[in-house]
């Protein structure tokens, strides 16, 4: 029996397609698994049904009755309700406040003890009988407070619940909590859209998948029928395929990490940086390879472990430290970490350089100028562009200002690149790339982390794959990006 | 946006502009109908006004600029300031004023620290340090007045072509901030740490120490700023700052200088105080009570925040 009916969904963003045609059937009491690589559509597959974007055509049915979802109220009241990748609940107010947050039946009187026993039954719905309704939610672990969102979701009446991955940042133990609490919602005659990037999981867990690739509807299958392996044939289509690498001379060794380890984030991480080398740390989502290039950049204030750059002893946690060193970090939040918007890009290009370009602590102002013009045309800016605030260029513009700051640079040796081709389009990933060539060429060591296997597979020289704060394997020779994916998203190592 | 109105839009005066020139346009028409306002010895008394709150300003923009909002301790750092100032006069003039600055630069600065390496909020630090030495002045004091031990002090006092040294040392000092913010390493570490901390922090610049270094000046400034105001008074206690700390951040604010940090600049402090100067004047010239003096100086701060809202928002994406 189908609950809920989406027939022929599409949207598209700015002229590019972003799902087409999409399909789907959900079932009442069914685990179903919504399954792609990154950009096959499936976040805006779960805008569209949380309400939180409309579709250009196609609609969607519940119950058989076509609804129109404008807002996430709409969707509420339709009986969709979303568990959303971040967490919107509030840890300064009690479990039961929080299950009980946007409830429409509560009525407008504080009713503290109706209130304590509505939370305790969606909680014991949920077998969470540990939880107290009067414990304030920042005393949970995230695993728990997951679990509370999870609640909310049901005890709103929801016919559908959406959870977007879910389980990205949780610990095996807190994810089979979820599993738990997903299992009692489907129980309770929910349909469940689970959307994951841990194809394990998501086999053990769902009734059925649906594969997206490419904003189209691959296939839907009984999770039966399938296997990670056939999961990712149909996640990739063709796989990319690995193109002969001209491997780069091996440099000496510039950064050397010894058991490093952040806790709750990554564990026991041990590498050799060469010169001239470009490094990927492959993982998704709470993998943790993001966190070791902010550990590296002395952002994470509880790194642990040894780290050498040229022989000397880093002074971990410590950014000014890093810098000092040579290591040049961009981060993979272009807009809040990373670029000065409002200054012009010529200042942003400069940002680390600034003592090298003065004297007696005063700024030479020709130098200043002739060397943001240089670094301009390296970068391939137009001359009129590096007056302009850099927050007005484009996505890739922008990425190239952030990059370029590091290049050309006698200090720098090692370039940390934290999702570098994030939000960039095409044309400025393929300049992106050549300018972090550029960089391997003049003998700076690079290290990016990426979940794009077109990027692991033509960029880096040596892909080292991370799968929930573990290394899961080394790769120094091309390979292929179905064994990426299997081991970004299965944790263990093909065949 | 293509780069023609880019260019365009740099050599076009914006709209928003149109307010501010039409708002000095009114003040100067005002302020020639008003009788002996054009006369150089009013000049003379707008200067005056101006120049303790201007210096005590170029500190304070200072630390606007770096993004650690405003310090709500300047009253109190220069009334402590002009104590030891008038205290240590038996020592000299040269002396004096040394002693005065590294005092005065060792208080802010030590609160800088705080705010720059510990991330403290600037507002609640200032506020208990602000407590902190009015305590500290009043128990060592035991609340009189200081009284200075020499007579150095009075060069300060001194009148070179008919106008006050402060005014003298406001205008070099406009011309000296400024152009460490324009040429210095500092200057440039300052405008990009006060735009996005963060974004200062991860690209590894200084942060705490470019915070440190602007609080340990503004320090500096406003010991300057109590030096003359010692001298003038003949005489200081803890109450001797007033108003200055709501004066200051008024002038930074009127001269358009955004609270967010990451813009600003000297000569918009001068101007600031300027105008403020200057409007007083025409009220007090043309009889108004000290209250309404009080509420106008309250509505120009209100009109150069809108004013500069507009046009940081207008035209953004």
């Amino acid at each position: 029996m189908s609950l809920i009916r989406v027939d022929g969904l599409s949207k598209s963003y700015a002229g590019t397609v972003a799902v087409r045609g999409v399909e789907l059937e959900l079932r009442a009491g069914e685990i179903h698994a919504l399954c792609g690589h990154n950009g096959a559509g499936k976040s805006t597959v779960v805008r569209l049904l949380s309400g939180q974007e409309s579709p250009d055509a196609g609609s969607i049915a519940v119950d058989g009755v076509p609804v129109e979802l404008k807002t996430r109220r709409d969707a509420q009241t339709a009986g969709v309700a979303l568990v959303d990748q971040e967490l919107s609940v509030v840890p300064s107010l009690t479990v039961a406040e929080n299950l009980l947050l946007g409830d429409r039946d509560a009525g407008w009187l504080n009713r503290r003890r109706a209130q304590h026993r509505r939370a305790r039954r969606m909680l014991d719905d949920l077998g969470l009988t540990h939880v107290r309704p009067e414990q304030r939610l920042s005393t949970l672990g995230l695993g728990e407070r997951q679990l509370v969102e999870i609640a909310r979701a049901l005890g709103q009446r929801a016919r559908l619940v959406i959870l977007d991955e879910p389980t990205a940042t949780l610990t095996d133990v807190e994810s089979e909590h979820v599993y738990a609490a997903v299992r009692s919602v489907a129980a309770a005659g929910c349909a469940v859209l689970f959307v994951s990037h841990r194809l394990g999981e998501v086999l053990a867990l769902c009734d059925r998948v649906t594969v997206l690739r490419d904003g189209a509807v691959v296939t839907t299958s009984d999770a039966d029928a399938l296997t990670v392996p056939a999961l990712i044939r149909h996640m990739l289509g063709e796989s990319p395929a690995s193109a002969p690498r001209t491997r780069a001379e091996s440099g000496e060794t510039v950064l050397e990490l010894t058991s490093v380890s952040v806790p709750g984030r990554f564990g026991d991480l041990s590498l050799r940086v060469r010169a001239g080398t470009i490094y990927a740390i492959a993982g998704q989502l709470g993998s943790g390879a993001s966190d070791v290039l902010r550990g590296l950049a002395g952002l994470h204030p509880a790194l642990a472990g040894q780290v050498t750059v040229g022989g000397a002893r880093l002074r971990t946690a410590d950014p000014v430290a890093a810098a000092r060193a040579g290591i040049a970090f961009a981060s993979n939040d272009r807009k809040s970490e990373g670029l000065f918007l409002d200054r012009s890009t010529g200042v942003n290009l400069l940002v680390t350089r600034i003592p090298a370009l003065s004297r007696f602590g005063l700024v030479g102002a020709r130098r200043w100028k002739e060397t943001a013009s240089r670094l301009g045309e390296r970068c391939g800016f137009p001359a009129n562009q590096l007056a302009r605030p850099v927050g007005r260029l484009s996505g890739g513009n922008q990425q190239k200002a952030f990059v370029g700051r590091a290049l050309d640079r006698s200090g720098t040796r090692v370039l940390l690149l934290d999702d570098p081709t994030r939000g960039v389009d095409v044309g400025g990933r393929a300049a992106v790339h050549g300018l972090v060539r550029n960089a391997a060429a003049q003998g700076v060591a690079v290290v990016f982390s990426s979940t794009e296997l077109d990027e692991l597979v033509d960029l880096a020289d040596v892909v080292v794959t991370m799968y929930q704060g573990r290394t899961v394997a080394r790769h120094d020779e091309a390979v292929p990006g179905d064994v990426l994916l299997h081991e970004m998203t299965h944790g263990t190592e093909p065949g | 946006m293509s780069a023609v109105t880019a260019e365009r839009r740099i050599v076009r005066p914006r709209r928003t502009d149109v307010l501010p020139v039409a708002a000095l346009l009114v003040l100067l028409a005002v302020g020639a109908s008003t009788p002996r306002f054009l006369s150089l010895d009013n000049v003379k008394a707008i200067l005056t006004s101006a120049s303790l709150i201007g210096i005590a300003g170029l500190g304070l923009t200072l630390i606007v600029i770096g993004g650690t909002s405003v310090s709500l301790a300047i009253s109190q750092s220069v009334a402590v300031s002009a104590m030891v100032f008038l205290a240590v006069q038996s020592a000299g003039l040269v002396v004096a004023l040394v002693v005065t600055i590294v005092t005065g630069a060792l208080i802010t600065g030590l609160q800088g620290l705080v705010v720059g390496y510990g991330e403290a909020n600037p507002i609640v630090l200032t506020i208990a340090a602000g407590f902190a030495l009015t305590g500290l002045a009043t128990g060592v004091g035991g609340g009189t007045s200081v009284s200075p031990t020499g007579t150095g002090y009075t060069v300060l006092n001194a009148t070179p072509g008919g106008l006050p040294l402060s005014v003298f040392t406001l205008v070099l000092l406009t011309v000296a901030v400024q152009a460490v913010l324009d040429r210095s390493v500092f200057g440039r570490l300052l405008y990009l740490t006060g735009e996005n901390r963060p974004a200062a922090r991860a690209a590894g610049l200084p942060v705490g120490r470019v915070v440190t270094v602007a609080w340990v000046l503004a320090g500096a400034l406003f010991a300057i700023a109590a030096a003359f105001s010692g001298a003038f008074n003949t005489s200081a206690n803890i109450n001797l700052g007033g108003t200055l700390t709501f004066d200051a951040i008024a002038a930074v604010l009127a001269g358009g200088t955004p609270i967010a940090g990451g813009k600003g600049s000297a000569r918009r402090t001068l101007a600031g105080v300027l105008l403020i100067a200057t409007v007083s004047d025409i009220l007090l010239l043309r009889g108004y009570s000290t209250g309404a003096q009080i509420m106008v100086k309250g509505l120009i701060v209100l009109a150069v925040i809108l004013v500069v809202h507009l046009r940081t928002t207008r035209g953004r994406p």
